[in-house]
């Protein structure tokens, strides 16, 4: 867990990169401030003219008209400050969602997939979007309530100094209790942000079983437990809200005290009840002014308080990527010092990978393959098949040895899941291949034995897919995701299990096709139990315990 | 509120709210408090001071110090006492509310049949049920009590300035109200499309997110991971063109505020000024009025922002709402139940059509099978074989024919009942993120320890169990990530085994294992299979590795047509007997 020091400072780096727009939007506050306080100064002047000079109200039209502009003026800067925030904010976002996919591709599948999906998503959308009010408005504020304050204490200190240490009184506790309830709320606030982002997998990971939970008859008791997380949720969301609430709650007492004994000072001063200090110096101008002033004495501080929950909400989004971005990538991925002299495509020497959970998966072993070589990779499931198409494909690093990649590799990978996205058939082709014609995703379609079904859908190409695929068959989704294999120019194709759900003679055409690619000089690596595809390969590695060894000889002949 | 803003959508929601009636008027009431002590603060000292000032110029005699002064200090605690409560009060009302909705709407869904849930993507979902209902929370405490008291402060405003001054009272009320109505309406009005955009713009962006992570190995290894990110730059560029537009009309909002209130301050001083020249009001009530005017910025503070993103909070309604229509209720009559023991099964003349599908997913589709019986129902991927499943679990229905379990009709059987009794291992394997032990009591909450280890024991996966450090208590991560393909099948076998069907459904049990794996599963799933009826999904039947055990009956089917089904003797012998059939029925 990374301490929130370090996420902060990520944070004000982050702001630094936008210094520009967010001193725009202090300067506006600023700007807005000082028309607050000529609009109070002239109204309170305006009133002390009638009632203590007997000036006529027709004299006093240039003050009226001056007070309107300093309105105008205000509004404008108001609007500024604003809208210079928000910009500010939103540039800020969308390079700290730039920063989190640079360092999610830096991770790699492997090491990117650990991470639940729906959780990592909501950190790319829900938590970045948090920051919003940290930036746009409590960065700027926080300047504001320093600097308006402090105007506002010289002004009342010139016309009476005691009523300003009234405020003065005030003011330093309320950063004090601020702090003391902040540091609780912040704690609280990244619980939450833990808790949500738990209850968003939660959600999605029932609300995709919803069939199983169906067939079970489990779908009352997980009503139940989806409530009683929403329970939980709204347990937890009130307890920073209560804090939250107390800490502005205390920022009102403060407040409304100073102003309510200032009031009765300044009345009793003008009554002359006080007879000592600078009060037999007040008049209805000053008195005036100083009341006025002393609600905008604390209305900085008030608006920095009810943006203090935008600040613990953005610490507690930045505690969670923080957590994402200080996981280091592996040293070796990516990093497969180029052999342009040797013969192999990719070769691994001596490479062991090791799960943190479960230990030694992989190795120590040695392989290599080179152009145009088909190796079928079989072996008990759980043995290390999948981790050692990983290492070949580079998404995970090896904990020692070395992998080796020609130049200018070009790989293609098919998984056991196939990763099918919602959009039409062509959309979900042209992930991999964005530049293929219709004509080349048709061809490709029916060298994955989908020729027929393509003929048998009435929009062809445009037919749209759900999530996952939804829609087709599990069979159907896998040559999809085969015909992708068909439309890449990659001199290596990794497959983990293609052949797993389909017929024999959707199989065959497969097995063909693979041998036509084969034949162009591709090199493939299949992890398959499957003895067609067993055959088609020139070289048959057995794995078991993540070790390699010779092919069992029952296992090649099927 | 006019139509034209789409309030309609919000309707069923505000029935909901008005359930909690009570809890509302209170928290209204305490925001009122609130918001009029603020207002009595700031007048009352304003007065006080002049009166002061008068009183000290001589102007006015004397002076009664203590109500005022009390007046003030109680105006001060009120305004804090009143705010902490309001607002501890009102949002707890909220998320009461809300922990309500998310529970129900999550019924709603589980009710929703299967091709309703095909239709659907888990991402959509998921922002559903978090993110629309949070969205909804606006709905009291930022779009309904704060304009409804603002209002009611503008009526008491001008009541209290009618005390002295009704002409100013009613320019007051009439500027004001004109500004009321700019805040909710006009706001609501400039602000509806960006916000309604918002609300997919971010709902999409989200989809992207979890597609670029689900594809991370296929993107990185085609080398598209840029291109990929594009799309979902793009769609962020969008969102935040709205969000831009949405922080401009606030902002506008927020200024309107400032000049209409403001102005109204003005106009006041300046009729309570002519007025105290002709000696209508006293100097003290001069100076009060203007600054009672002056403080109901506060009130009217709340509506910009809230109601500039009134689009949102439809929106979200909206698809609530269309979320809630789609349910369908259970067809009242099912309450029959299965006998125990095996389960004979009929299908006569059965035919079904996806929703928006141009094909017969199955075309009059007849078979039956006596108690104890296994039919191997073969065909290539698509042809139907996983839609004859899903039809006999009920989560389809069929779109004509008549299928008995047991001799009752499907439609008449008991939900329980049937849940109970019929068993399905589907091609797809849903796991869920928590503990084996979890996933396994899915099947049966009551299961022991030791009734789970049998279970894991049975197929084959025990041994491995017992290697990892945390045993039953590993999690499996989203989805079954941390699991293989062939250890997610297998669990799911386990969990088939831990419940008591009359009719199981096998559908490819063996794809993705090895054949050792299937050799030592084979015998016992063929032991535990007997007294059972039971239906084999599988591609083909010659397919060495994957015999299913103990077949009595096979049937083929070719693109939803059942092309043969007949008796299978002896097992393993005719099987190539048994495949020729059908292409003697295609080309008779």
């Amino acid at each position: 867990m990374p301490r929130a020091p370090d996420a902060q400072r990520w944070l004000f780096r982050h702001a630094a990169g936008q210094r520009g727009w967010l001193s725009l939007a202090v300067a506006a506050g600023l700007a807005a401030s000082a028309s607050t306080l000529v609009q109070l100064g002239l109204l309170a002047w305006i009133v002390s003219q009638l009632l203590a000079a007997d000036a006529e109200l027709a004299s006093l039209t240039p003050a009226f008209l001056a007070l309107a502009g300093c309105l105008v003026l205000r509004a404008l800067a108001q609007w500024g400050q604003e809208v210079a925030g928000q910009e500010a904010s939103l540039r800020i976002r969308t390079r700290v969602r730039a920063e989190l996919l640079d360092h999610l591709a830096a991770l790699g599948p492997v090491r990117g997939a650990e991470h639940a999906a729906g959780g990592v998503a909501s950190q790319l959308v829900e938590q970045v979007e948090a920051l919003d009010g940290y930036f746009a408005r409590f960065l700027p504020q926080c300047i504001l309530a320093l600097a308006v304050p402090m105007a506002i204490l010289s002004i009342v200190a010139w016309l009476d100094w005691l009523a300003a240490i009234f405020l003065l009184l005030a003011a330093p506790l309320i950063p004090l209790f601020m702090a003391l309830v902040g540091v609780g709320a912040e704690r609280v606030n990244r619980d939450q942000f833990a808790a949500v982002t738990r209850l968003a997998g939660h959600f999605l990971d029932r609300v995709r079983g919803l069939t199983t939970l169906q067939l079970f008859g489990r779908t009352v008791e997980a009503t139940c437990e989806v409530e009683a997380a929403a329970d939980r949720y709204r347990q937890l969301s009130l307890r920073p809200l209560r804090l939250a609430f107390l800490s502005s709650a205390v920022l009102e007492f403060f407040a409304s005290v100073a102003i309510a004994m200032v009031a009765v000072y300044v009345g009793f001063g003008l009554l002359g009840y006080i007879g000592y200090g600078p009060s037999s110096e007040l008049t209805l101008f000053s008195g005036l002014l100083i009341l006025l002033l002393a609600p905008e004495f604390f209305q900085p501080l008030r608006s920095l308080a009810q943006h203090y929950h935008d600040r613990a909400a953005a610490l507690g989004a930045a505690g969670g990527m923080f957590t994402l971005l200080s996981e280091r990538p592996h040293p070796q991925r990516g990093k497969a010092p180029p052999r342009p002299d040797a013969p192999a495509l990719v070769s691994l020497v001596g490479v062991t990978l090791i799960h943190p959970r479960r230990g030694r998966v992989l190795g120590p072993l040695d392989m290599a393959v080179l152009p145009g070589e088909t190796v079928a990779i079989t072996g008990p499931s759980g043995g290390g098949k999948s981790s050692l198409l990983h290492v070949l494909a580079g998404f995970v690093g090896p904990d020692s040895g070395q992998r080796c990649a020609r130049d200018g590799l070009r790989l293609a990978w098919m998984d056991q899941r196939p990763w099918l996205v919602q959009g039409t058939l062509a959309d979900n082709l042209r992930l991999t291949a964005p530049t293929a014609s219709d004509a080349d995703l048709e061809a490709a379609l029916s060298k994955a034995g989908l020729a027929e079904l393509l003929a048998s859908l009435p929009q062809g190409l445009d037919t749209p897919l759900g999530e996952r695929g939804s829609g087709i068959s599990g069979g159907q989704a896998q040559r999809v995701a085969l015909a992708r294999l068909f439309l890449s120019d990659a001199d290596l194709l990794l497959l983990d299990e293609p052949t797993a759900n389909l017929d024999e003679v959707s199989e065959a055409r497969i097995v063909a096709a693979l041998q036509s690619l084969a034949g162009e000089g591709r090199a493939l690596v299949i992890a398959t139990h499957h003895p067609a595809l067993m055959r088609l390969a020139s070289q048959c590695r057995y794995i078991a315990d993540g070790r390699l060894g010779e092919s069992p000889g029952e296992e090649s002949d099927g | 509120m006019g139509d034209g803003l789409g309030v309609g959508a919000l309707r069923p929601w505000l029935r909901l709210l008005v359930r909690r009636r009570r809890r509302l008027w209170v928290g209204a009431g305490l925001l009122g408090l609130t918001l009029m002590a603020a207002i009595g603060l700031l007048a009352l000292s304003g007065w006080f001071i002049t009166a002061s000032a008068l009183t000290g110029m001589a102007v006015m005699a004397s002076l009664d110090v203590h109500v005022p002064g009390g007046g003030i200090r109680a105006f001060a605690v009120t305004r804090t006492v009143a705010r902490y409560l309001e607002r501890l009060y009102n949002h707890d009302t909220v998320l009461r509310l809300l922990a309500d909705l998310r529970g129900s709407l999550f019924a709603v869904l589980s009710r929703l049949d299967g091709a309703t849930l095909a239709q659907q993507r888990a991402s959509d979902w998921l922002t559903r049920l978090t993110a629309d209902i949070d969205t909804l929370d606006g709905l009291y405490l930022r779009l309904l009590a704060p304009p409804a008291v603002s209002l009611a402060l503008i009526g008491l405003l001008a009541a209290f300035l009618g005390l002295w001054l009704p002409t100013l009272a009613w320019w007051v009320a009439i500027g004001l109200v004109l500004a009321w109505l700019w805040l909710t309406l006009g706001q609501a009005w400039l602000g509806m499309a960006a916000s309604r955009a918002q609300v997919g713009y971010r709902q999409r962006l989200r989809s992207l997110a979890v597609e670029h992570l689900q594809g991370l190995a296929e993107l990185e290894a085609h080398d598209c991971t840029e291109r990929h990110r594009r799309r979902l730059q793009g769609c962020q560029r969008r969102l935040h063109a709205a969000q831009r537009r949405l922080a401009g009309v606030t902002a506008l909002g927020t200024a309107v505020v400032g000049l209409a209130v403001g102005l109204a301050m003005l106009a006041t001083l300046w009729l309570a000024a002519a007025a105290w020249q002709r000696e209508a009001v006293s100097g003290a009530v001069m100076v009060m009025l203007p600054l009672a005017v002056l403080a109901i910025g506060e009130a009217l503070a709340l509506l910009p922002n809230a109601f500039t993103s009134l689009g949102t909070t439809r929106a979200a309604a909206e698809r609530l709402n269309a979320l809630v229509a789609a349910e369908q209720r259970a067809p009242s009559g099912r309450c029959r139940r299965l006998g125990d023991g095996p389960l004979a099964l009929s299908l006569s003349g059965v035919s079904l059509r996806y929703p928006g599908v141009w094909q017969l997913a199955l075309e009059t589709v007849s078979l039956s099978l006596n108690g104890g019986e296994r039919l191997a129902l073969t065909g290539s991927s698509g042809a139907g074989k996983s839609s004859i499943a899903a039809l006999l679990t009920r989560q389809l229905l069929p779109t004509a024919g008549d299928i008995r379990l047991g001799g009752v009709p499907l439609a008449e059987i008991d939900e329980t009942s049937l849940r109970e009794r019929v068993g399905l291992l589907g091609q797809r394997i849903d796991l869920f993120e928590g503990s084996l032990a979890d996933n396994l009591r899915i099947a049966d909450p009551a299961a022991s320890d030791e009734r789970l280890w049998r279970a894991l024991d049975w197929v084959t996966l025990a041994d491995w169990v017992e290697t990892l450090s945390e045993g039953l208590a590993t999690p499996v991560g989203e989805g079954g990530r941390a699991l293989s393909g062939g250890q997610a099948r297998r669990l799911a076998l386990a969990r088939l085994w831990l419940r008591d069907p009359g009719l199981v459904i096998l559908d490819e049990p063996f794809a993705g294992l090895d054949r050792e794996t299937v050799e030592s599963l084979v015998p016992r799933l063929d032991a535990w299979l007997q007294g059972r009826t039971v239906l084999f999904l599988v591609h083909q039947l010659d397919d060495g590795s994957t015999v299913p055990p103990g077949v009595t009956h096979h049937a083929h089917l070719v693109a939803g047509q059942l092309t043969g089904f007949a008796r299978h003797c002896a097992i393993g012998q005719d099987v190539g007997k048994a495949t020729t059939m059908p292409n003697e029925v295609r080309n008779g």
